[in-house]
């Protein structure tokens, strides 16, 4: 922000109607996103659905979020969310910054070869069904793990992590060299510690990724007892499977706080580190 | 069709609202606004389809037909079922699309607005130049690269339509809906003797057209900007 100050040279001048039309344009864009939002919010706290749009619930409750809670029906596909998230960011890190690391070991041999072998699976794919295939004669099918495995290798994001390794000065490298680090004593050492603000973003796509991940679990996750939240969510509103029918509150109460519940972790993480977020689609499409 | 008709408007209206984002004086409001239209690119389609259909619910709890009842659109009992109707299924996909992605969609065109020489603006001034003309002969000529680019990114992921198709529709608009990818999986995990050979193949076919469109997009990426994309 200081920084932009002083490059931007100071234009002071009045507002005129082009700034107050824009104004206008963006406050109605922004309430077009919020508005939604607030209505489940406020829906979700209601006790009993109604269609009108309320500023602030009716008899307020939280009866929505404590059946969530008390369901075991709905409580393990949130536990299971929660899980695969962090097995899953945690592998993925492992991954790309060991293969991205790979990468940049100019002098290995087979060093091209390997990379070619990773981006041809960036270009083509086998399908659906040949990976359906794989999971189920690796046993997967039907197991919350193949939510971690899945996602847990991104060639996507290995390319990513190498293209920010090779950002990092070779003198480094050379440097640690001479004063006698090993490869895993570089990586650990100087490429890491530098890496901080690469495996923030990249670590932040990966737990989106997961969390938000419904396709997969629709297509390999057979057990109903190992689907996630996003899952159950979707089930139960649009398929019309609840899991129980004694409530003393209304569905859309309940489908509401589902809804908060599925979006809360990262609605409250989001506004701390948007700034890498931000650096995440960066860093992916313009590396001039 | 879908997806190419999905791509270009969403593309279109990133363009414009990150034009007009970036005539905003005001940093901090300019900042919060950022904030605002990033975040629906956080919720998951299953997410984004359950709140819309909540909305667009016939029942008496949903909105829009809440709404129209109470307006007299459609009578007491009546009811548009939207996402089961042929009619309204893809524009109300269109608009969910733009709702969900838009203010993500601007963040690679920011990125490359906060990269305008100063200097080409402040010539502008001196020449007399007006607010719009300004926009049409300094924003909109640099940014045209950037949209060049990133249509031709995203061109190569057009065959790659699942997820969003799949937690929206249902049989009743299977017509308009349907794309590779959700055919493939009806032939195979919704009948009850499937033909794995069958769907790979339909799979392969698809898998190499995907191929040959991120080929053919990384010749035309180097045609333009003098480097490729993969």
């Amino acid at each position: 922000m200081a920084k932009e100050k002083i490059v931007a040279p100071p234009r002071k001048k009045k507002l005129t109607a082009f700034d107050v039309v824009n104004y206008i344009v963006f406050i109605i864009i922004a309430l077009m996103i919020i508005i939604p939002m607030w209505k489940v919010l406020v829906d979700s706290l209601n006790r009993y659905g109604v269609y009108q749009f309320r500023l602030w619930p009716h008899n307020p409750t939280l009866e929505g979020y404590l059946t969530i809670i008390k369901t075991a029906r709905l409580r393990r596909p949130f536990m299971i969310s929660v899980v695969t998230t962090i097995l899953g960011t945690f592998l993925g890190l492992l991954i790309s910054t060991l293969g991205g690391y790979v990468l940049i070991q100019f002098d290995m041999p087979g060093r091209n070869a390997l990379a070619y072998f990773l981006l041809f699976t960036l270009i083509f794919q086998g399908g659906m069904i040949p990976d359906y295939l794989v999971m189920k004669s690796l046993g997967l099918l039907g197991s919350w793990w193949v939510l971690v495995i899945r996602h847990g290798i991104n060639v996507y994001n290995i390319v990513l992590m190498r293209n920010f390794f090779e950002g990092i000065p070779g003198s480094l490298y050379e440097a640690a060299r001479i004063d006698g680090c090993s490869p895993m004593g570089i990586f650990f050492r100087i490429v890491l510690p530098l890496s901080k603000a690469a495996l923030a973003s990249i670590g932040l796509m990966f737990a989106v990724t997961i969390w938000n991940d419904y396709s997969t679990v629709q297509i390999y996750i057979t057990n109903p007892d190992n689907v996630n939240f996003q899952y159950k969510l979707r089930q139960m509103i649009m398929d019309g499977d609840t899991p129980t029918t004694s409530y003393n509150i209304s569905q859309t109460t309940l489908f509401n706080a589902g809804i908060i519940a599925a979006i809360l972790p990262f609605m409250i993480l989001y506004p701390f580190l948007q700034q890498y977020f931000v650096k995440g689609v960066n860093i992916g499409a313009v590396k001039e | 069709m879908l997806s190419v008709v999905k791509l270009l408007i969403t593309t279109f209206t990133s363009v414009i609202v990150s034009i007009f984002l970036n005539e905003m004086r005001n940093l901090h409001a300019k900042k919060a606004l950022q904030t605002v239209i990033y975040l629906p690119h956080f919720m998951s389609w299953a997410v984004v389809a359950s709140i819309f259909s909540l909305f667009l619910s016939p029942s008496s709890t949903g909105l829009v037909n809440g709404i129209l009842r109470s307006m007299g659109v459609v009578g007491e009992n009546e009811y548009i079922y939207f996402l089961a109707t042929s009619a309204w299924w893809r524009p109300i996909y269109y608009v969910i699309n733009i709702w969900k992605e838009t203010g993500w969609g601007t963040i690679i065109f920011l990125a490359t607005l906060s990269g305008i020489n100063p200097e080409l603006y402040e010539a502008a001034d001196i020449d007399g130049a007006t607010r719009g003309q300004k926009i049409w002969y300094v924003t909109v000529p640099a940014l045209a690269n950037t949209i060049i680019t990133v249509l031709i990114l995203n061109l190569a992921k057009v065959m790659n339509l699942f997820e969003s198709v799949f937690v929206l529709y249902n049989t009743a608009v299977l017509d308009v809906s349907d794309v590779i990818s959700t055919y493939i999986y009806r032939q195979t995990f919704a009948t009850m003797n499937p033909d794995y050979g069958f769907t790979t193949a339909v799979g392969l076919f698809k898998s190499l057209v995907a191929c040959v469109l991120v080929l053919v997009c990384n010749k035309l990426s180097k045609m333009t900007r003098g480097r490729g994309i993969v």
